[in-house]
């Protein structure tokens, strides 16, 4: 639903992401980059802006932001340029920030997005501005515990790369932006270029929203909510500010431009300067740095080194395994998953096992994941151990009932299920001499059922079924227990 | 002492002298210790750290395995490159006892070269002025005239060469700051090629035009000191892949055929003090008679070299300077009672005059709305002037001016008209905005004073611009003056 459904106006939502890029070391600096490490300890003379330091480019983090580039269908540019962003602030060591400013190195790209509102389920086109690189600055603690009256300042987090990407103004409502941060997030974990992690701030989000009367092709005056880390806070924010906006609209008034903050405790979103007093950044190109110049070769093996996305991957799974789309499209929702799915079925001795494989992936083993908050590349469960069990049931030799309760055992510390059905007696039971017993009970128990049968309720014969399965502890075959019950009642 | 007048002659006193670099850094150490209250030329000596190293080096030599023909040698270095354990003022109140944890480059493959830095010399406070005297520790004196200026921003390396203290000496040159103490105090000074030499260390004035040098009283010794420390740095993103020239090797003394450039800008009747034009020309003439050709060229765009210079100098000074805040080392104010003001104070207190003044132009030129009038057009005169350069040396080899239109000022009769001081960079800040190579050499007396003839290179021709130079010096005495001191 769009936040403002009857309010007569309409949503306008552009978004700036900064991710950070999974480097090794900072941006400009051999420092490492840590998380967790005690403050002024990740630091190099770069970082601490000592007289006479310069800056020299981490060119893995100009690959990864070329992979971003790419997998969002933007142009990687041969040419472009750092530029200081010069302010003054204790925790920004040099007084400027390396950023990239007239000339960024990704311009233009999109990104489709699923967006479930109102039940209906569409894919929204969303188009990318730009893509460039910054570093982060460090962090000042202002708490009194750690700071006294006073101010400390960590630069561990000082000179980190960070990728900028800046949408065009195409979402219109809260729930949009969420659907297009979570895109933006999987791509970004897909092809590895950032880990994304939202509790550990690699993942922050500024958002810009004006309204303008429904129908209206001109932009209304905006406002930017700064540093959201979360997609509750920035649903929340939006919620709030339209809000906001559309009741100033209401009284006739005017929204004045400014940058806002977003308090969640009390849900609302408050002015944090106005634009009149907005900060002249004094951009220029940075003279210690020299354009960044790409050639095709470099961006060609960038390319190449990608993996297949997550579109490319979904179409695959639906040509060569006949999956559904909705199959295929959580199958490879992220990387790791998508992986682990195609190595169990390497790994299959079944004729078919894609079907079969990603119904268990998609229905226990993420049921299992769901409930203990676990991605699949955190687990012990290997790609041939799910295998070996999905093969297990296709033949035949255990039930899915039973199969199904050893799951959540291997995704927590992993094993040779094939020897735990063994071990534990959880072989399908096909012989009919041991099948009889239960069988015949049922009919009895029945009958009325056993009549519905055979007047043509095929339904019903499932039920049975399931009747006796119960009374085998779920270790029956079904096959076996259904020629039996066929059998028994006269039907074919 | 008479090995301190030159490299060569420190090199004689050392290899057949008998003469040890302990005795020859004691002796410079000495001299430096017994002009400091006339010249004024340091602002810190190595004493102890220096002996050491020059027994170190003794022990070198005497085990046959000299590291370069600086080893042993005492040098000085302009105190606005770092050096680990050891403070770096800029002759700035704002850095007050900064100590750097690491060294620069030019400093580690200065000890690799085995020189021995006996001090750190004075300078224009963050390498901004004209003259030393816009210094904490107040201004270096000239030692040919105490009364006057010595030049700067390096000029208290260009005294310490000038009067005997060391025979080389490092600074660094923005806009002229190497050449123009050279041309007042009658030595050679060159400013390679930007990115030659690698600016990790050095304390950044304006990084686009800052390029570090030397001093020495001959092309030669000049050729020696900076084969030492050209040549790639990764640590230096400008800093350019060729490896550092062979220089000796290119003084052959010759050269005939070799066309020089007479820009007819530079020898504008309204422009150079007559004197100063009548020595130049004369070095001129001595040039074309030892073969080389003479031509008038044009480099059209001259007239708007200092605005340019003043624009995007001012203007990355502005940013370069901003980390001098109190907050992580240098001088930091007492008793702010807020943020704002504690930047206020720090600043106030820690920058002189001159540094604020082009703190404020700097930012002025790069603030919103201006930023296309001054420092995007300053960009486009300095592209113009670039390309004049480039259609001059299709038709020369290398370019001669005068280093400045005078010879050394009176002390303070420039402190009051900045305009003024920084007109008088006139000749000097094109080889700076072009990234070029150029040399001072003394070509003679005004009033007494010496003259610098300016050479300029095309890029990366510091081989032919020290030829030209070194041929001059072979067939003329100028280079060979000393000043009279007690």
């Amino acid at each position: 639903m769009s936040a403002a459904p009857d309010s007569g106006y309409e949503v306008v939502i552009g978004l700036e992401v900064h991710a950070q890029l999974r480097t090794a070391s900072k941006l400009f600096s051999p420092a490492p980059v840590t998380y967790g490490a005690p403050p002024n300890h990740s630091v190099h003379p770069i970082c601490l802006a000592l007289p006479g330091v310069l800056p020299v480019l981490n060119r893995r983090a100009v690959d990864l932001a070329i992979r971003a580039g790419l997998a969002t269908h933007g142009e990687v540019r041969r040419h472009s340029v750092f530029a200081r962003k010069n302010y003054f602030y204790p925790d920004l060591p040099k007084g400027y920030q390396i950023s990239q400013y007239e000339e960024p190195v990704i311009v233009g790209g999109w990104l489709d997005i699923d967006v479930e509102e109102g039940g209906e389920p569409r894919t929204l086109r969303v188009r990318l501005t730009r893509i460039h690189m910054e570093e982060d600055a460090g962090k000042s603690i202002h708490d009194p515990a750690i700071a006294g009256d006073g101010t400390q300042v960590d630069l561990n987090r000082a000179g980190v790369p960070l990728l900028e990407i800046v949408s065009e103004p195409d979402l219109r409502s809260p729930a949009e932006a969420v659907a297009y941060l979570r895109t933006l997030r999987r791509v970004l974990r897909y092809i590895d270029a950032s880990d994304a992690d939202m509790e550990r701030g690699h993942f922050r989000c500024d958002v810009n929203v004006s309204l303008r009367p429904r129908g209206s092709g001109a932009l209304g005056t905006r406002t930017e909510i700064k540093n959201l880390n979360s997609f509750r806070s920035v649903e929340g924010a939006l919620r709030a500010e339209i809000a906001r906006q559309t009741g100033i609209l209401e009284d006739g008034g005017d929204v004045v431009q400014a940058t806002m903050a977003f308090d969640p405790d009390s849900g609302r979103t408050r002015v944090l300067r106005l634009k009149e007093n907005a900060d002249d950044y004094r951009y220029f190109p940075d003279p210690d740095l020299v354009p960044l110049v790409l050639s095709e070769e470099q961006i060609e093996a960038v390319s190449a080194s990608l993996p297949e996305l997550a579109d490319a991957r979904c179409a695959r799974y639906q040509a060569d395994y006949g999956l559904s789309e909705s199959d295929a499209r959580a199958l490879t929702a992220s990387r790791a998953l998508a992986e682990f799915f195609e190595a169990a079925v390497k790994a299959s001795a079944t004729r078919d096992p894609a079907k079969p494989i990603a119904n268990w992936i998609l229905r226990d083993v993420q049921r299992v994941l769901k409930e203990r908050e676990l991605e699949i590349e955190d687990t012990a469960l290997a790609p041939a151990s799910l295998a070996a069990l999905v093969d297990e049931v296709e033949a035949g030799r255990t039930t899915a009932r039973s199969a199904s309760g050893l799951v959540a055992e291997l995704v927590e510390r992993g094993g040779d299920p094939v020897a735990w059905i063994r071990e534990r007696g959880l072989e399908a039971v096909s012989d009919a001499g041991a099948l009889e017993a239960a069988v015949e009970a049922v009919i009895l128990e029945h009958a009325a059922d056993v009549e519905r049968v055979r007047a043509g309720e095929q339904k019903v014969l499932n039920f049975l079924m399931g009747q006796v399965m119960k009374r085998t502890g779920g270790k029956a075959n079904p096959q076996v227990v259904r020629q039996l019950l066929a059998a028994r009642i006269g039907v074919p | 002492m008479e090995a301190l007048l030159s490299l060569a002659a420190a090199r004689t006193a050392l290899d057949e002298g008998g003469l040890t670099s302990a005795e020859l850094v004691r002796a410079s150490l000495e001299r430096a210790q017994a002009l400091e209250p006339a010249l004024h030329a340091f602002v810190r000596m190595r004493g102890e750290a220096a002996l050491r190293e020059a027994q170190e080096a003794d022990a070198r030599r005497n085990r046959g395995e000299p590291r370069s023909l600086l080893d042993g040698v005492p040098v000085a270095v302009k105190d606005n490159l770092v050096r680990s354990g050891e403070t770096t003022t800029c002759a700035s109140r704002i850095l007050d006892d900064f100590v750097s944890p690491y060294d620069a480059t030019a400093i580690s493959r200065l000890a690799a070269s085995g020189a021995i830095v006996v001090g750190a010399t004075n300078l224009d406070e963050f390498a901004m002025g004209s003259s030393t005297e816009n210094s904490v520790f107040g201004p270096t004196r000239n030692p040919w005239d105490r009364s006057r200026t010595p030049g700067g921003s390096s000029g208290g390396s260009a005294a310490a060469v000038a009067a005997g203290i060391v025979p080389i000496a490092f600074g660094s040159d923005t806009g002229g700051s190497i050449r123009q103490p050279a041309s007042f105090c009658g030595v050679v000074g060159v400013k390679p090629t930007y990115g030659r030499v690698s600016r990790w260390g050095l304390v950044a004035y304006a990084s686009s035009l800052d390029q570090i040098g030397v001093f020495a009283h001959s092309a030669t010794d000049a050729a020696a000191a900076l084969e030492r420390i050209c040549g790639h740095d990764p640590r230096d993103s400008t800093s350019l892949p060729e490896p550092a020239p062979q220089l000796m090797s290119a003084l052959t003394g010759d050269v005939s055929g070799l066309v020089i450039g007479l820009p007819r800008e530079y020898f504008d009747a309204a422009g150079a003090e007559p004197g100063v034009l009548e020595a130049v020309r004369a070095a001129v003439a001595e040039l074309e008679a030892a073969g080389a050709k003479l031509r008038e060229v044009s480099l059209p765009h001259t007239p708007f070299a200092v605005a340019a210079y003043y624009l995007i100098a001012t203007a990355e000074a502005s940013s370069n300077l901003a980390r001098y805040d109190g907050v992580r080392y240098g001088h930091r104010a007492a008793g702010a009672t807020s943020l704002k003001d504690l930047y206020l104070r720090t600043r106030s207190e820690g920058f002189g005059a001159e540094v604020k003044r082009r703190i404020v132009l700097g930012t002025y030129v790069l603030s919103a709305g201006y930023y296309d009038a001054y420092y995007r057009k300053a960009q486009q005169v300095r592209t113009l002037l670039r390309r004049d350069f480039e259609q001059a040396f299709a038709a020369c080899d290398v370019i001669a001016t005068p280093t400045c239109p005078e010879v050394a000022f009176a002390l303070g009769a420039r402190a009051d008209d900045p305009v003024r001081m920084y007109l008088g960079d006139v000749y000097t800040v094109s080889a700076n905005l072009a990234g070029l190579p150029g040399v001072s050499l003394p070509c003679g007396r005004h009033e007494g004073l010496p003259v610098g003839l300016q050479l300029l290179a095309p890029i990366l021709d510091e081989a032919t611009l020290l030829r030209v130079a070194d041929a001059y010096q072979r067939r003329t005495t100028h280079h060979l003056a000393r000043p009279e001191l007690a």
